[in-house]
């Protein structure tokens, strides 16, 4: 997990290598470090890296998104936020609002075209998003979607935070993502002071893991299934997300796994009351995998899951797409597969792969994924034997960069971090799954009619707080 | 039974997101608030209650605004969560507000990072209480 840092100081050689690096490996992000320095994240089987490069003042950064637009918000982000100027972008707009603005939408125009907006208050209990429909009567031809209402400027919050206390901020940057974030988070960390943990720590964080997993899509397939039309479905769904949440709770003392995975192992509240976990989570394990068979046979859901928000391989890979959207549409990247990391070196996750990148093809990533992660739970607990967990090791984090990742509910989380000598952060950047996979929402859009949005969104649905954090 | 009833218009300013895990979880069987007479409304002209989450962003201030001012009288704002209340995590970031709760006047606050479902059913008990004495 340590990565390594690659420094490249011509201009042109970084921008052929991040080019030819996003096309081989996978790309993590994009962002500006202290002062005029850029740094392009990657992952492959070994482990992160990254390709840094210190920009001459005044000198402009060559863009990378005409050719790779899986970049293009990093870019947004980097001129917005950092004021790195590129030359010839694909998209020169902020990324988010300026002075409380949201910039211009692009919107299609054409005969017979119209264009209307919604959000960024939406009709449910969801998050703030802003998005642009151009459509000619019900047809989608283009949608911009807008997000950072969420935007508290974490980053900069977190800067001068000492590294062990910036964890509990870490964890609430957003809920939905937050366990995966400290776990990835805590790897960093870890891997910078040379800090190895026990196999059985590294067992309960792999079960904490994967319940994120589980509370989420099951919670997804819940939302799936009312967009469809099918509400003893939604209740059925929604009553299993709230035992899941309550087995998380069991679980680790939060229902969200606040705090659960922290630098230095597990808090003292993960697996204190073990036999009420086992029991509890046996029952939910059959009542989930019982919901799942009834779903996957309800003949007029199925029919509303195929066909729609096709994502299309090519556009993908090109907008970078992770997680079950990327599975969902011939990809086959799992971090948790690709590069093990903890107790995954052991326990492996099998991905669950799809080709039709319909809406249909991302609820059954999600369905075969929940009962790999039943599984993998079932297994690692017959491992870890129910024996108390050695206690959190304390530690003083040592200085230096890392980029740690794994594999979230909604793909690849990953944290950026810059620990300066007196272990407080100098920089903290967070690149979530959603971040990596709304503009691929967007596209998925296309062609399809306005009333089906929900169910599109749903078959997706990604967090808006750790994409603006 | 009418005086208990309750439209409940929800936003979100700037939440982590858990305020909304759980106040999706009162919909399920275990809370059923649509016992209690409560109904999560899509509109802020059917409301009468206003939860609010978040510490307040800068990009959602104008909206939060909005969407408040068109909410007939009488109705009561609802702060849920610890960030909503003014001291959460992203309490004092650059782009945070002092709460959403705070900004938009709560006349009564939920508790929690995030709170309880059982915690915000009270909640809006409460509220529920403040609001037949207006």
């Amino acid at each position: 997990m340590m990565s390594e840092t690659i420094w490249i100081d011509d201009p042109a050689l970084l921008r052929a290598r991040v080019v030819a690096e996003s096309r081989r490996s996978v790309l993590l992000g994009a962002y500006a470090g202290l002062p005029n320095e850029l740094h392009y994240a990657f992952l492959d089987s070994s482990g992160a890296y990254a390709f840094s490069h210190r920009l001459a003042a005044g000198v402009k950064a060559r863009a990378v998104s005409r050719e790779i637009p899986a970049l293009s918000w990093d870019e947004r982000e980097m001129a917005q936020e950092s004021g790195i100027v590129f030359d010839e972008p694909a998209d020169d707009r902020p990324l988010r609002a300026v002075a409380g603005r949201m910039p211009q939408a692009i919107v299609a125009n054409g005969p017979g075209l119209m264009h209307f907006v919604v959000g960024p208050v939406h009709a449910g209990i969801i998050e703030a998003g802003r998005f642009t429909f151009s459509s000619g009567g019900e047809t989608v031809v283009h949608l911009d979607a807008q997000l950072g209402y969420a935007h508290r400027g974490v980053e900069k919050h977190c800067r001068g935070v000492h590294a062990l206390e910036a964890a509990r901020l870490i964890a609430r940057i957003c809920a939905g993502c937050g366990a995966s974030r400290s776990f990835a988070y805590a790897r960093g960390v870890e891997a910078l002071a040379g800090v190895i943990l026990a196999p059985e720590v590294e067992f309960a964080r792999l079960i904490l893991a994967e319940l994120e997993r589980v509370h989420n899509h099951v919670g997804d397939l819940a939302a799936s299934a009312s967009s469809a039309g099918w509400m003893p479905g939604f209740i059925m769904g929604m009553n299993l997300k709230e035992r899941a949440m309550r087995l998380c709770g069991i679980a680790s003392g939060h229902r969200l796994l606040f705090d659960a995975i922290v630098p230095g192992g597990v808090s003292e509240t993960v697996f204190a009351d073990c036999a009420t976990f086992y029991s509890e989570f046996v029952v939910l394990a059959g009542e989930i995998r019982r919901f799942l068979a009834r779903l996957f046979t309800h003949r007029s859901v199925l029919s509303r899951w195929r066909h729609a928000g096709v994502l299309r391989a090519e556009a993908a890979q090109a907008f970078g797409a992770v997680g079950p959207a990327h599975r969902a549409s011939g990809g086959s990247i799992d971090v948790r597969a690709y590069a093990p990391y903890g107790a995954y070196a052991q326990l492996r996750a099998t991905p669950a792969l799809a080709k039709h990148g319909d809406v249909m093809a991302r609820c059954t990533v999600k369905h075969d994924e929940l009962l790999d992660s039943l599984k993998l739970v079932q297994e690692t607990w017959n491992r870890l034997g129910g024996a108390p967990l050695p206690s959190r090791i304390r530690f003083a984090p040592r200085e230096g960069v890392a980029v740690a990742a794994v594999e979230g509910p909604r793909g690849a989380e990953t944290v950026m971090l810059h620990i300066a000598p007196d272990g407080r952060l100098s920089r903290l950047h967070v690149v979530s799954a959603s971040y990596r996979t709304w503009p691929a929402v967007a596209f998925a859009m296309k062609e399809n009619i306005v009333p089906d949005f929900p169910l599109v969104n749903k078959s997706f649905n990604l967090c808006y707080a750790c994409v603006d954090r | 039974m009418m005086r208990r009833s309750l439209g409940i218009r929800h936003l979100v300013c700037g939440s982590c997101n858990g305020c909304e895990h759980e106040l999706n979880t009162l919909v399920s069987s275990y809370y059923d608030v649509t016992q209690e007479g409560w109904d999560f409304v899509a509109s802020p002209r059917h409301a009468d209650v206003v939860t609010v989450t978040g510490p307040m962003t800068e990009s959602m201030r104008e909206a939060a605004d909005a969407t408040v001012a068109a909410v007939p009288k009488p109705f009561i704002v609802v702060a849920v969560g610890d960030c909503a209340a003014g001291d959460g995590p992203w309490s004092g970031a650059s782009c945070a507000g002092t709460g959403a709760g705070v900004e938009l006047n709560a006349a009564a606050t939920i508790r929690g990072c995030p709170p309880t479902p059982d915690a915000m059913k009270d909640g809006l008990r409460e509220a529920a209480r403040k609001l037949s004495e207006y």
